[in-house]
């Protein structure tokens, strides 16, 4: 399964006055969603008897992410290295996961994240399924696996769809798929000792037009809230309610 | 001259997409499954319509791509649902060309290709990406308005296709669907995870009722509990609001939330955790148990609104 390091989106620093963001301090760790995704990659793989492998791709400071997956409960890791400040965008990301999914060889399935937390362009699934020639099952909230059948709930909106297809397959997955447990100690000492592997995007072979980006980044500005954030937390509920009332009416909105 | 292909599963969409591609192209180009309706469209160059036996959306990648190529577009805006994501990202893996998911911009630059803005960090921030050639856009329901029918004719050219059967559809069933609209519903009172149980949903319709507002809830109401249907849901991946008043008992305010409450006029939290998120985009944050305030808040908002007047917070 594929997960990506991300800055997380709730502790970005942004200059109130310039909107500059400072995503440097921001706390990493791997994409929210794919907690779920992992632990739903361990589900299946342990009920069909496989191997499940922990992928990521990107710079250098993606490496604990393969401790992060390997903690909760994949057989091995390996992060594809892209070098340190390489302009990557969805093309790239596709081609570098799909060519060590190709080299791992005889994977039956490879799940991720319908979106992740920073980008949420719900790409990277369906083009590495497209380069890998497999069917692609997106946006799944029940998922099995029965001999080399597929069987997948697909949430579109209102309507529930159930689909099966052969494996290999490349599924997306919403985290309703399941719940996303701690580590505990055991498993994160346990993280340690399990083989992880970085592989050098160079190594792969690709050719030089799968890693140049298509779509390059050129501005990136902070949000910043204009609210009047008036705290009532003083007095008793009745207060409070009042309070709030006497706001709201100045407001004009009762 | 420039031209646009359009894609969308849903008809509306594509008479929005008509709009926004004629906005950036000479010749907006519609690929279209089932139905030719977009012929009749104002600002349609040509429908292609492409048919095959029994198949879902996702399964004319192939033929989707074919199109975009014959035509020799500049620019591919396909709707973005959940359908439109996936036929997207792989219709423009097999053009080997960029995908900007979900833009809240589009534009073209004389002489240096095109830009687009969305959001990434669910809402912290907006981010310009710029490419030159051909590229795959997504584009939001609500995006624009929707390409009028003014009877035209643009020629329908009928496609048989191959298409990729490898996923089969075994069943499709409807989740509960009220047709509500939150989109533009004029107050809002929102509950998260703080409701507790099922059953204080009482106490959010009593306070719905007393304002007038519609009931929404977090992602996870909807999505984990299933305690309301999740067209009643707020945020990135659910509706986005713009009431005068936006009430959110028991939300902790995470930004995937916020942003689709970003439009609201007034903007009050109710949460026990004086740290709660919310409270840093709130107008109004009030500090306590909703389970104590919100039913006390009721009957004050149903005491103005049936002729009092609203006591002072000094008394
Ligand atoms: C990619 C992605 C997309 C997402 N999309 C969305 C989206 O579209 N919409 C969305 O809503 N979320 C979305 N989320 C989830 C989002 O990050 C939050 O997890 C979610 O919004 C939290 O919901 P909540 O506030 O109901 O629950 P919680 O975060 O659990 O908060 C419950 C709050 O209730 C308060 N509380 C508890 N008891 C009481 C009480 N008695 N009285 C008052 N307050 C009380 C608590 O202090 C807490 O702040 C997304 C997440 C990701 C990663």
């Amino acid at each position: 399964m594929c997960v990506k390091w991300v800055a997380s989106a709730s502790d970005l620093l942004v200059d109130p006055a310039t909107r500059t963001i400072d995503a440097g301090r921001a706390h990493r760790a791997i994409s929210e969603y794919d907690r779920n995704t992992v632990e739903a990659a361990r589900v299946v793989a342990g009920h069909v008897g496989g191997d499940l492998v922990g992928l990521t791709f990107g710079g250098p400071e993606a490496t604990p992410a393969l401790k992060e997956v390997l903690a909760r409960g994949a057989d091995r890791a390996i992060h594809v290295v892209a070098p340190q400040g390489a302009r990557i965008d969805g093309h790239v990301t596709a081609h570098a996961l799909a060519a060590q999914i190709g080299r791992i060889g005889d994977v039956g399935l490879v799940l991720c994240t319908e979106g992740a937390s920073d980008t949420y362009a719900h790409e990277t699934g369906p083009r590495v399924g497209e380069l890998l020639g497999w069917p692609v099952v997106t946006n799944v909230r029940e998922l099995g696996v029965e001999g080399t059948t597929l069987h997948a709930v697909r949430v579109l909106g209102d309507v529930l769809e159930t689909v099966e297809c052969e494996l290999p397959a490349v599924v997306t997955v919403v985290p309703e798929i399941g719940p996303a447990p701690i580590p505990g100690l055991k498993a994160l000492l346990g993280a340690g000792r399990k083989p992880s592997e970085q592989v050098p995007v160079g190594d792969l072979g690709l050719p030089d037009h799968a890693l140049m980006p298509r779509t390059t980044v050129t501005s990136l500005l902070g949000f910043v809230a204009q609210r009047k954030r008036i705290r009532i937390a003083d007095g008793d509920a009745r207060e409070k309610v009042a309070a709030l009332m006497s706001g709201l009416a100045q407001e004009g909105v009762l | 001259m420039s031209r646009a292909i359009v894609f969308s599963e849903v008809p509306q969409l594509v008479a929005e997409l008509v709009t926004t591609a004629a906005r950036v192209a000479d010749e907006v180009h519609v690929v279209a499954l089932g139905q030719p309706s977009a012929a009749s469209l104002d600002g349609v160059a040509s429908v292609a319509l492409l048919t095959a036996d029994a198949a879902r959306p996702e399964s004319f990648v192939a033929a989707i791509a074919a199109r975009v190529a014959a035509i020799d577009a500049d620019v591919v805006l396909v709707g973005a649902t959940v359908t439109g994501w996936e036929v997207a990202a792989r219709v423009a893996t097999v053009l080997g060309v960029g995908l900007v998911s979900e833009a809240t911009a589009l534009r073209r630059v004389p002489g240096a290709g095109w830009q687009a803005e969305r959001v990434v960090y669910a809402g912290g921030a907006v981010q310009t990406e710029s490419w030159s050639g051909l590229a795959v856009v997504t584009v939001t329901a609500g995006f624009a308005p929707a390409a009028r029918d003014v009877g035209g004719a643009a020629p329908v050219q009928v496609v048989p296709v191959e298409v990729d059967a490898r996923v089969r559809v075994v069943s499709r069933s409807v989740r509960p669907h009220e047709g509500v609209d939150l989109a533009h519903a004029t107050r809002v009172v929102c509950v998260g995870m703080g409701l507790g149980s099922v059953d204080d949903l009482a106490i959010a319709r009593g306070l719905a009722e007393a304002l007038d507002a519609e009931v929404a809830c977090t992602r996870p109401v909807a999505e984990d509990r299933e305690w309301l249907p999740t067209e009643r849901y707020i945020g990135i991946s659910g509706v986005s609001v713009r009431p005068d008043l936006y009430l959110g008992l028991g939300v902790s305010g995470q930004v995937q939330h916020t942003v689709g409450i970003r439009e609201a006029a007034v903007v009050v939290g109710i949460n026990t955790d004086p740290n709660a998120p919310l409270f840093g985009v709130c107008d109004y944050a009030v500090v306590g148990d909703l389970h104590e305030i919100a039913p006390m808040l009721t009957e004050a908002i149903r005491a103005v609104r049936s002729g009092g007047a609203v006591e002072s917070a000094a008394s």
